[in-house]
């Protein structure tokens, strides 16, 4: 069990459905303050529509979600965008803005909350992308990149603000071994230094193990294990040793 | 029983749910149109997109319509030996019916389904949540500009409809159709009045308003990836065609 305390996002027994679709059926997750937690799970398990409830993107049918303690599920409309104010959120395909540039997109948070001068929003845009590993890309548009780099463009823009938690919908997913190493460094190390709450979703159980402060497991809606990463890796829930050793014989059904 | 009523009940149900939403979409952007910040920038390329960008299309409709009106008018008053009134029923058209909606209905083909494939692309490549995400309203950010734009360009483009009807059908009936010059701009004159103008301005701004919301409305409800855009951009068009039929008549009967 993940302690009561310093809890920053919680989810309490959360349903929501697509149509006839149940995607959510009970979960339950908690999010300490200040770490890192890996969310695992096969795909179309309801992963990215987890990442979405907790910044209000989407609204669960059922349960409730707390972010420093206020239920979101109840909040009006103004209270929802100065919630969101707090996050930064990678999605899945990044999700940029196709009628800018590179620049453009990683300025469009600052030029939206900020009052910087465009010297300061172009040193800062600049200094993103090269964290994640871009260089002369700025007057591109998204379509003229690969998906690997617009990956890393949506990466720079959620965490341009330095927001105090970001949540990452699979952020290695696509790219090559070595550039998922350094965009795992950079979760790493963008939380450590900021002292941030990181969300990460992941399909890789080695850089999970590598990042993770906690995690949890979802498999067909409902919340299998949420742990310390220690507790995670001993534990002998077959769910979860099933998705650890990458086996296709055990209780999760691939169909 | 209760299957037959839940089928013939479902698109009346929707219909409603859906008039509810679209109002509300309305509400929702006037509201953001007087609370900071005011998006400048959205609305000047919008104004370019949905104005300055449909302007040829609309001289080509409005000359072609006066020519052609002034054909077949010439038809009937010829009979009856009044050709000059061909200059009068010109105007008339043109200023009370067929400016606004005309042009109305090319701004919609053109511009209202392009407004319905970008939001609609935005829809279903999250980037609307990306907006969400990033704290901005989309409403405020995409709606709004659009239907400001909508409602300050079309009654600019009915002027020029207008004028181009009123300048082809002068062609048409004093050049080919040899009618008097004097006479027909006389009559013209006496008979269309600054009111007729103002009901066709009156027309086009609603119908400016009514082309950019469905445009907005229809492209911010986009579902299922490239081909649910492609319906969604279908529907916007025939939508907003039918809306501006129907709105034309209601305004009509209310300002005659
Ligand atoms: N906006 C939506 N409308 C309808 N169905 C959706 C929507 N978002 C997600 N789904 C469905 O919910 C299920 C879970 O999706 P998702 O959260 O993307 O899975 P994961 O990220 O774990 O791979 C999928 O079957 C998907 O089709
Ligand atoms: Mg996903």
């Amino acid at each position: 069990m993940i302690e009561d305390k310093n809890i920053i996002i919680e989810l309490k027994d959360v349903y929501k459905s697509f149509g006839k679709h149940d995607v959510h059926k009970g979960i339950n997750v908690k999010v300490p303050q200040g770490g890192i937690t890996v969310i695992l799970g096969p795909s179309g398990t309801g992963k990215s529509v987890l990442l979405k409830e907790m910044m209000g993107l989407l609204l669960p049918d059922k349960g409730e979600v707390f972010i420093e303690g206020v239920d979101i599920t109840k909040a009006s409309k103004v209270d929802l965008v100065n919630i969101r104010k707090k996050f930064g959120m990678l999605f899945q395909n990044a999700a940029l803005f196709d009628s800018m540039t590179v620049y453009e997109n990683v300025a469009f948070p600052l030029r939206e909350h900020t009052k910087f001068k465009e010297s300061k929003i172009k040193e800062l845009v600049i200094e993103k992308l090269r964290l994640v590993g871009l260089n002369n890309v700025e007057y591109k548009l998204p379509s003229e990149l690969s998906g690997g780099m617009r990956k890393r463009v949506g990466l720079a823009r959620a965490i341009v603000l330095e927001p105090k938690i970001i949540l990452y919908d699979e952020p290695t997913t696509g790219l090559d071994p070595i550039m998922r190493d350094v965009v795992d460094d950079l979760i790493y190390s963008t939380q450590k230094k900021l002292n941030i709450t990181s969300v990460v979703i992941s399909h890789d159980i080695d850089s999970a193990f590598k990042i993770a402060d906690y995690m949890a497991m979802i498999y067909d809606g409902k919340t299998v294990l949420n742990e310390t990463k220690d507790n995670f890796k001993n534990s002998d829930n077959p769910y979860v040793q099933q998705f650890i050793n990458g086996s296709k014989d055990g209780p999760i059904k691939m169909f | 029983m209760d299957k037959i009523l839940t089928i013939i009940g479902a698109p009346f149900l929707n219909m409603a749910s859906g008039s509810g939403k679209f109002f509300l979409l309305f509400i929702e952007s006037i509201v953001w149109l007087f609370r900071p910040p005011f998006r400048w920038k959205q609305l000047f390329k919008q104004i370019e997109f949905i104005g300055a960008n449909s302007i040829s299309v609309i001289i080509l409709t409005g000359t072609f319509t006066g020519m052609v009106f002034a054909f077949q008018s010439y038809i009937g008053f010829h009979k009856f030996g009044a050709d000059y009134m061909v200059g009068t029923v010109v105007g008339l058209g043109m200023a009370r019916e067929l400016g606004p909606v005309l042009s109305a209905i090319m701004v919609a083909a053109r511009a209202g389904s392009a407004i319905t494939a970008e939001i609609g692309t935005m829809k279903v490549t999250e980037q609307i949540d990306a907006l969400h995400s990033l704290a901005v309203d989309p409403v405020q950010y995409l709606v709004t500009p659009r239907i400001l734009a909508g409602l300050i360009v079309m009654p600019l483009l009915n002027s020029i409809a207008v004028f181009c009807g009123v300048v082809g059908g002068y062609f048409v009936g004093v050049k080919i159709l040899d009618i008097n010059k004097t006479l027909y701009l006389q009559y013209m004159y006496q008979y269309v009045d600054l009111s007729d103008l103002y009901n066709g301005m009156i027309k086009s701004i609603v119908f400016g308003l009514l082309l950019t919301l469905v445009g907005c409305y229809k492209g911010m409800n986009t579902e299922g990836g490239a081909e649910g855009v492609g319906k969604a951009t279908t529907e916007s068009v025939v939508l907003a065609c039918v809306l501006i039929l129907v709105f034309d008549y209601i305004l009509t009967a209310f300002m005659f």
